[in-house]
């Protein structure tokens, strides 16, 4: 059976443009983001481990090293599998920093753009035989299915098709830390061709070629060196080495780094494929053994790693041919499309970028997007080259194992970012160069020349493998432990510890805005650019731009920092970041940003066990004891930035604790600012007293300081200072009010004993007067006695009344109230007014029903009246009116004394009825007639309201509105009710 | 450092596992799909031991 080249040119085009299809209609959006975020899309993406390792070679190392050839899936699954160990947090430091690549991490974490480039040389020399594989792989299978399809022909044909695809859905984005959502898509979709067409062959293999398992079986039987073979445990010397290849391959691979960290969905998109990938892989392996079996029983000349496709030709089965074909082009291509996409970018970030950076007047995106596409390109034609430079003899199954055993030089410098802080770049570099010699003299070489150094050591490459990593980790070890280790690799480790919270320095930066950032940016950048990455860095932080904290300016360069990171790499970015944006000055060494160590702790607590979780729940006791002190507690930094602003902090301040962490001194709000500014300069640690406008009221507050010192560094050395600040605003007003209250009870004592004294003339006045009455009974004289008979009495009431308000509880008893009417004692009222002739000539009128009536004390009511009518003279223009109303609703009566005065203020509304306030000029007003009439009118059961103004527009006029409750004549209905008869006769 | 306990626990159980299922898939007379049976145990346990933690995922 044989296809013709078109025919195979058109269904591998046609599948490809498929690819582009899917990749196309999920960056436009046709696709539901739930289904393109779906864990089992990130899953199958994953699948691209599945090379044409898995879908061919798996076949020929079935044959020759029996189950060892589940090595492969056993790797990638155990990294999985324990994924918390590894790979999690990893994806927790890749995202965080932005590293997209294992040479940005070895870079970020040894603290040298050396390592960085040193993993990007080793990756590229060692993947490159990789990709060579896979486009060797195609060109073989279709020359198996096509005589006229030459390996080169279709090698020339397959790189163009797949560089096309790289370049426009690899590099679609701009900037290089976007998700590539249509790529992901893509792959996953090449995975799950490759599973089904696998599945597909396995189960013709099975039913198709043997008829069923049963008769599987009895085949099998009659081989029993094949079973012998399978079971033979000598496997066992190659698969520890061949394991731990896959599982350094999973991690360490630029196709899987990227697959695994960039495209992720987080940590629950992880957990997924913790155990998903190897359900995948289990799937993908089970059908290896019936191919291998179907493909020997069919007796095909083929080699064994093309048995996929070889049965369907030893069987005529066209369709099962081209779909085993199809599987195999799918794994190639998924690999190649994205370890070039992954490798360009580390090209870019670790060769290219060190050598040459663009000027500001760049558009640094596009210059880095048309470089991407570049190396993209360069990248699948060094593949290409490889393939076609190297030995036709050798096999798939060598160049793989080669490829794969570069990146096993990286487990020793991936291991020790988790879980050894000591490791150091000397240390990585120097074991890196040790196992990558040993690799390239014995293992990469001899895929070049005839020559076969591993026969000279009397070794096989899996014990040269073993022997290359054993050389790198002890020199890895010895020359860390005996070299130098920098502070920045410790902050680093410290960082990338598993066991050590990120130990951020509180220095201050030269940069003091978000806008100054861009200014200081532009510079290397340009401006455009520079002011994208601070936009893009405040909205991944939620800050403002005008947030110009020290701490938000801190979480601002990191952020800026790991966002140039996942775009130049991050000693690129680094070095941007140190050079423009320095602190102002070298922190002194563990002064750490405790709300960043604050933070962390909390994010972390459900890991907390034990003790740990004993010692959190013991600080989050003393952290809530202070933030629910019912005193003001804040905590200064010894750079003067707050570090804590507690609960009664802010209700007293009303300055919210996030608007305030981490601010300095000075930018907190007048006039706490100035207050614990004088504070913190006063040699005492103790201020009482202390009073201060707020809001235009004043407040009087308590400071009290005391140093915080460093652990374990003696009283000399502080960390910062707390000051606690209680407010005693209300003790201060009620102290006021005692006194206040003494006075005028000593007042009140006083006038009682004045009143007295006065009450002795006043009886002698009114005698006389009532003998000038006897005497005179008619005439002017009679009448002016009389008159003064009732101001005396008056009076001789005002000064009862003055008495009783000084004598607490000494009231009038409510049994001497009668009933009142209202229009005759207002009209007396105004007539007493009216005798002052040295008062202004002010209109009153009166507007009361004849019929209304309170029940009270006449005498005391027009003490209140003349009181109000007076105040409200005062308060008039000469020529003014006062208007007296009084009217019923809701059974109480209303009278209402209004003025055209300059009206009352709001702000002395509430203390105008305190006795001796007043507003009138000294020796003018007592401040007595107003809390008098207050006084008299809650005697009566009254209630009294100052409506001011009463003209809203001019804002002139007040009204002193008093209500009573209504007078009833029960009289009548007790008449009515007890003597019924009576009424009647009266009626009658 | 923090290792979740049950990554522990799975730890264990592929060792014994391991230990165990050796003799069982290299017997003689034994079928060839039995290593797959052992992986499809391991996925099993893997999946509900994931679950359980996500409950208590950052």
């Amino acid at each position: 059976m044989s296809f013709e080249l078109t025919t195979l040119f058109l269904i591998g085009s046609s599948y490809l443009v498929l690819l582009f299809g899917i990749a196309y209609i999920t960056d436009q959006g046709w696709i539901p983001t739930r289904i393109v975020r779906h864990p089992v899309v990130h899953v199958l993406s994953l699948g691209v481990f599945a090379s044409v390792w898995a879908y061919y070679i798996s076949i020929g190392n079935a044959l020759r090293e029996g189950y060892g050839f589940l090595a492969n899936s056993i790797g990638i699954s155990m990294a999985f599998l324990f994924s918390p160990l590894l790979l999690k947090p990893l994806l927790e430091l890749t995202r965080t920093y932005q590293l997209s690549s294992l040479a940005d991490l070895m870079a970020f974490r040894y603290r040298s753009p050396w390592a960085g480039t040193a993993t990007t040389l080793v990756i590229l020399v060692g993947v490159t035989p990789l990709v060579a594989l896979q486009i060797r792989a195609v060109a073989d299978t279709a020359n198996m299915l096509s005589a006229e399809a030459s390996q080169g022909l279709v090698a020339v044909g397959f790189c163009l098709l797949i560089t096309l695809f790289a370049i426009l859905f690899g590099t679609s984005h701009r900037a290089g830390r976007t998700r590539h959502d249509g790529l992901v898509m893509a792959i996953a979709f090449e995975s799950l061709v490759k599973l089904v067409a696998f599945l597909g062959v396995g189960l013709f293999a099975v039913y198709g070629a043997f008829g069923s398992f049963a008769e599987l079986d009895t085949w099998l039987a009659t081989q029993p060196e094949l079973i012998q073979n399978l079971k033979d445990t000598d496997y066992f010397s190659s698969f520890h080495v061949l394991a731990l290849l896959f599982f350094t391959a999973s991690v360490a691979m630029p196709h899987m780094f990227y697959v695994t960290f960039n495209e992720s969905n987080g940590q629950s998109s992880l957990s997924f494929a913790s155990w998903a990938l190897p359900a995948y892989f289990l799937l993908i392996s089970l059908p290896v053994l019936p191919i291998l079996w179907a493909g020997l029983q069919s007796g095909t000349d083929a080699q064994v790693e093309y048995f996929p496709v070889a049965i369907g030709i030893a069987y005529d089965q066209p369709f099962l041919t081209l779909l085993a074909y199809l599987g195999g082009l799918s794994a190639a291509s998924g690999l190649i499309i994205v370890i070039t996409l992954a490798l360009s970018n580390m090209c870019l970030n670790h060769l290219i970028l060190p050598l040459y950076q663009p000027s500001a007047k760049h558009d640094i995106y596009r210059w880095l997007l048309w470089h991407r596409r570049i190396l993209i390109t360069a990248l699948i034609w060094a593949g290409f080259l490889f393939h076609y430079l190297s030995e036709t003899q050798i096999s798939i199954q060598t160049i793989g194992t080669v490829a794969f055993t570069a990146c096993l030089q990286f487990l020793p410098g991936l291991v020790s970012i988790l879980y050894w802080p000591q490791a150091n770049k000397t240390g990585f570099l120097t074991g890196l160069a040790a196992g990558v010699f040993i690799w390239f003299l014995f293992l990469l070489l001899p895929l070049f020349t005839n020559a076969d150094p591993l026969s000279l050591v009397a070794i096989n490459w899996r014990e040269m493998a073993a022997l290359s990593l054993i050389v790198n980790s002890i020199l890895f070890v010895g020359v860390s432990l005996f070299s130098p280790t920098t502070d920045e690799e410790r902050s680093s480790a410290d960082i990338c510890t598993l066991d050590t919270i990120r130990r951020r320095k509180r220095s201050g930066l030269v940069a003091k805005s978000p806008e100054e950032f861009i200014r200081s940016l532009s510079k290397p950048l340009g401006e455009k650019a520079a002011r994208r990455e601070v936009t893009q860095a405040l909205q991944d932080l939620k800050f403002d731009i005008s947030d110009r904290r020290p701490s938000s300016l801190r979480s601002l360069r990191g952020r800026l920092e790991a966002n140039l990171s996942g775009l130049l790499g991050p000693s690129i970015a680094r070095e941007i970041i140190d050079g423009y944006l320095p602190y102002s000055v070298v922190s002194e060494h563990g002064t750490t940003d405790l709300n960043v160590i604050e933070n962390r702790i909390e994010t972390y607590r459900s890991n907390l066990t034990g003790l740990a979780a004993d010692l959190d729940n013991l600080r989050r006791y003393h952290r809530q004891v202070l933030l629910d002190l019912p005193l003001g507690v804040c905590s200064l930094s010894d750079e003067k930035e707050v570090i804590m602003w507690n609960r009664a902090l802010t209700k007293f301040t009303g300055i919210d604790s996030s608007d305030i962490l981490g601010s300095p001194l000075e930018d907190i709000p007048q006039p706490w600012q100035q207050l614990l500014e004088t504070f913190l300069a006063e040699d005492t640690n103790h201020s009482y007293k202390q009073s201060f406008l707020l809001d235009d009221q004043s407040k009087t507050v308590n400071l009290h300081k005391a140093n915080i010192e460093k652990p374990g560094a003696g009283t000399s050395s502080r960390e910062g200072v707390i000051i606690l600040i209680e407010d005693i605003t209300e003790t201060e007003i009620l102290e006021a009010g005692l006194t206040h209250s003494e006075r005028l009870a000593s007042i009140g004592r006083l006038a009682a004993g004045v009143a007295h004294e006065i009450g002795n003339p006043i009886t002698g006045i009114a005698c006389l007067a009532q003998t000038i009455r006897d005497e005179y009974p008619e005439g002017e004289l009679g009448s002016l006695a009389k008159q003064i008979i009732e101001q005396t009495d008056r009076t001789s009431k005002i000064l009862q009344s003055l008495v009783n308000f000084a004598h607490a509880g000494s009231q009038q008893p409510r049994v001497d109230y009668t009933a009142v009417a209202l229009r005759q004692c207002i009209q007396q009222a105004i007539t007493l007014v009216s005798l002052d002739k040295k008062a202004k000539d002010i209109d009153i009128q009166c507007h009361c029903d004849e019929s209304m009536r309170i029940m009270g004390d006449e005498q005391r009511l027009l003490q209140v009246l003349i009181n109000l009518i007076n105040n409200a003279r005062d308060a008039s223009r000469d020529g003014g009116t006062i208007k007296i109303e009084a009217y019923s609703r809701n059974n109480r009566i209303f009278i209402g004394v209004t003025d055209q005065g300059i009206g009352i203020s709001e702000s002395i509304k509430d203390r105008v009825f305190d006795p001796f306030f007043t507003t009138k000029e000294p020796g003018e007003g007592t401040g007595l007639g107003l809390s008098l009439v207050f006084s008299i009118v809650e005697d009566m059961e009254g209630d009294i309201d100052i409506i001011s103004p009463v003209d809203k527009t001019q804002g002139t006029g007040t009204t002193v509105l008093l209500s009573f409750p209504c007078y009833h004549d029960d009289s009548d209905a007790e008449i009515e009710r007890h003597e019924p008869d009576a009424q009647a006769t009266l009626t009658e | 450092m923090y290792i979740p306990r049950s990554i522990l626990i799975l730890l264990v159980i592929i060792y014994l596992l391991f230990l165990v299922s050796v003799d069982w898939i290299n017997e003689a007379d034994g079928a060839w799909y039995r290593p797959f049976l052992v992986g499809l145990l391991v996925v099993v346990w893997a999946s509900w031991t994931h679950r359980e933690r996500d409950s208590d995922e950052l």
